[in-house]
């Protein structure tokens, strides 16, 4: 019955397939390899990376400038003392969570389209946490003290506050970059043994030998791997939803309007979704294109990630509704006070472009038509991007910009710095893609082959 | 020259699941086969018992949480008690969140350790790519190997039977 009705569904909508053509094992694992073991990547791969690079060394100097001068030097002042440091942390992390999603959670629900996405959104997962725990730190004012968060024995005699959102932000950011990283070696195991064995130059063979820790494919490996690889993303499932509902509550523990909300937990880890799928799309598009593997990242894994956006959308959606609904319900003069702030005062143009990028924008992915078109999809990834990061800004600093008294009011300007450390970490995130596209298969060799086996396509 | 066993190159999994219960049921049982990707249930074939991974993996995270519950409440309640207004000392529900990400890394960390540890990784060389005919990379071969330690194991007996269940090529592997 149920597969009957399975069938129907399928005929209804004739969804695009998860590989397409027809393919055998050597030609996955060569294919796939060739873009790492021969390495001629074309003259624009170079061009793009050569742009990342000018804002790498951007970043470094921002970040040199900032530690030199101190965080006085970026738009924060009293009252805001948070500002894009914390909004662009938030933004980063969120982006990482997609890929966990994609590799763990779908992992776990047996969906056969994460397999040639799931390597690329885990190495995104590793770059955006990189980022993102950058971010924090730069922002104590004397970044060199961070590790006086962790419990270490010293002269001191001091412990961390263990009740302050802040350490637990430490924790979940610290645990979660670590398992984001091994699942992603795990993961690469297999393919580390398929680059080693492939290898031609001396060097390529030392290099992936080391990594692949002897990899050979042994049944009884094999086993042992599976339950550890299910075991980790049943671990990271949780981990997920754990961090970022962390990173909501350094808002909701301070008593101050616009920050104090229960909805915010369920509703950054929807926000940290969203975003994270229109990364995805922003950088599975153009890598589709570029490296010609149309067939194996199909449009069903673009129309999937599409659908998941409209999925967490609709929740963001729905958390910004309820937050007006809860300040105006709750009575209190200051709750009220803050919506109406933030919707007419400074920083409302950015509120406005805000629910037009999350809120209307994204309607338009209920349309097939649009999810299936890349140039459209793309933009639309790109302005929900831009979207979400304004979401963490409006959140960040109208807050603090309008507390109690209003004597107290004031608000923060960006300064070439805020822009300096944002873009470049951009352009780092995008450099550490591509170096991994260079060094590293970019899709899972293993999983695509037993894809193609499942699909009876095997030599 | 010590022979480490025979090895013998099947074209899909199905052949190769089929060589492996075949072999078991002629009463081998140091046999290894392997694949470039996970070939399901041939593990239990070629005689592996359940796996002890998920212990590993729940002792991790046992380990991990109680841990650092146990550093925290030392450290609010023996090291350094502060009274704030004779709250309480031992405040759980903060400290349960640190605990819950120390259980998850870990568990995580001892899955992975417990997984190297079990299959012997990290291993320099092995002795089934002294096999010409062995290739792990070009992914279409799918191969079954018999120890020379198995007592069952006869030269030319072994290498015909591998032989007759359809083996592509049956090659001797120095140790």
């Amino acid at each position: 019955m149920a597969e009957a009705l399975g069938a129907r569904a399928e005929n209804a909508v004739p969804r695009a397939p998860v590989l397409r053509g027809h393919h055998d094992f050597p030609e996955i694992s060569g294919r796939i390899s060739a873009v790492v073991l021969q390495g001629r990547l074309p003259r624009f791969f170079w061009a793009a990376f050569f742009v990342c690079f000018v804002f790498v060394l951007l970043f470094l100097y921002s970040i040199t400038y900032l530690i030199s001068v101190g965080v006085g030097a970026y738009g924060i002042n009293i009252p805001v003392a948070w500002g894009t440091m914390i909004s662009s942390f938030v933004w980063w992390i969120g982006i990482g969570h997609a890929g966990t999603l994609i590799s763990a959670v779908l992992l776990l629900l047996r969906q056969p389209w994460r397999a040639s996405i799931n390597r690329f959104a885990e190495a995104m997962t590793l770059f955006a946490v990189a980022m993102a725990g950058l971010y924090p730190i730069l922002h104590l004012g004397r970044p060199w003290f961070f590790y006086w968060l962790l419990p270490l024995p010293n002269t001191h005699m001091h412990w961390p506050q263990w009740r302050s959102p802040l350490v637990w932000d430490f924790s979940a950011i610290a645990t979660y970059a670590t398992v984001s990283l091994l699942f992603w070696y795990m993961g690469l195991l297999p393919d580390l043994g398929v680059l080693r064995d492939r290898a031609m130059s001396r060097a390529g063979q030392l290099f992936y030998g080391i990594l692949a820790l002897g990899w050979r494919g042994s049944a009884f490996h094999w086993a042992r791997y599976r339950t550890v690889y299910f075991l980790m993303a049943a671990l990271a499932t949780p981990l997920v939803v754990s961090v970022h509902s962390i990173v909501a509550l350094d808002f909701t523990f301070a008593i101050a309007p616009g920050y104090y909300s229960t909805i915010f937990p369920p509703y950054f880890v929807a926000g940290a979704l969203l975003s994270g799928f229109a990364m995805v799309l922003t950088i599975a598009i153009p890598l589709r294109w570029a490296f010609a593997v149309e067939d194996l990242i199909t449009l069903r894994h673009m129309e999937n990630a599409a659908k998941l956006m409209i999925a967490a959308g609709m929740i963001v959606v729905y958390g910004y509704a309820s937050e007006a609904f809860f300040a105006w319900y709750s009575g209190q003069p200051y709750e009220r006070a803050m919506m109406a702030q933030r919707a007419v005062g400074p920083y409302a143009p950015l509120f406005w472009v805000m629910l037009f990028c999350n809120c209307i924008v994204l309607q338009l992915l209920w349309l097939r038509r649009v999810r299936l078109n890349m140039p459209i999809l793309f933009s639309i990834a790109l302005i929900i991007n831009i979207g979400m990061w304004l979401e963490r800004y409006v959140i960040v600093v109208t807050g603090p910009s309008r507390g109690y008294l209003p004597s107290s009011w004031g608000e923060q300007s960006l300064t070439w710095l805020d822009y300096g450390i944002l873009f470049g970490s951009l352009g780092t995130f995008f450099a550490l893609v591509f170096l991994f596209i260079r060094i590293l298969p970019a899709i899972t060799i293993f999983e695509v082959e037993e894809l193609v086996e499942e699909k009876g396509g095997g030599a | 020259m010590s022979l480490h066993g025979v090895i013998a190159a099947f074209a899909d999994p199905e052949a190769l699941t089929q060589a492996a219960r075949a072999m078991r049921d002629k009463g081998y049982r140091r046999m290894d086969a392997f694949s470039p990707f996970e070939v399901r249930g041939l593990a239990q074939i070629l005689g592996m018992p359940r796996t002890r991974m998920p212990w590993a993996v729940l002792a991790g995270g046992m380990a991990g949480g109680l841990l650092v519950y146990a550093l925290i409440l030392y450290s609010v309640e023996i090291d350094y008690p502060v009274n704030v207004g004779g709250r309480p000392l031992h405040s759980w529900p903060p400290f349960t969140v640190i605990a819950f990400e120390a259980a998850i890394l870990g568990a995580a960390l001892a899955g992975f350790v417990a997984m190297l540890w079990a299959n012997g990784l990290p291993r320099y060389h092995h002795p089934v790519f002294n096999a010409k005919t062995f290739t792990y990379a070009r992914g279409g071969k799918f191969y079954l190997l018999i120890e020379a330690a198995d007592p069952k194991y006869r030269k030319g007996l072994t290498k015909g039977q591998l032989t007759r269940l359809g083996a592509e090529t049956v090659e001797e592997v120095e140790a």
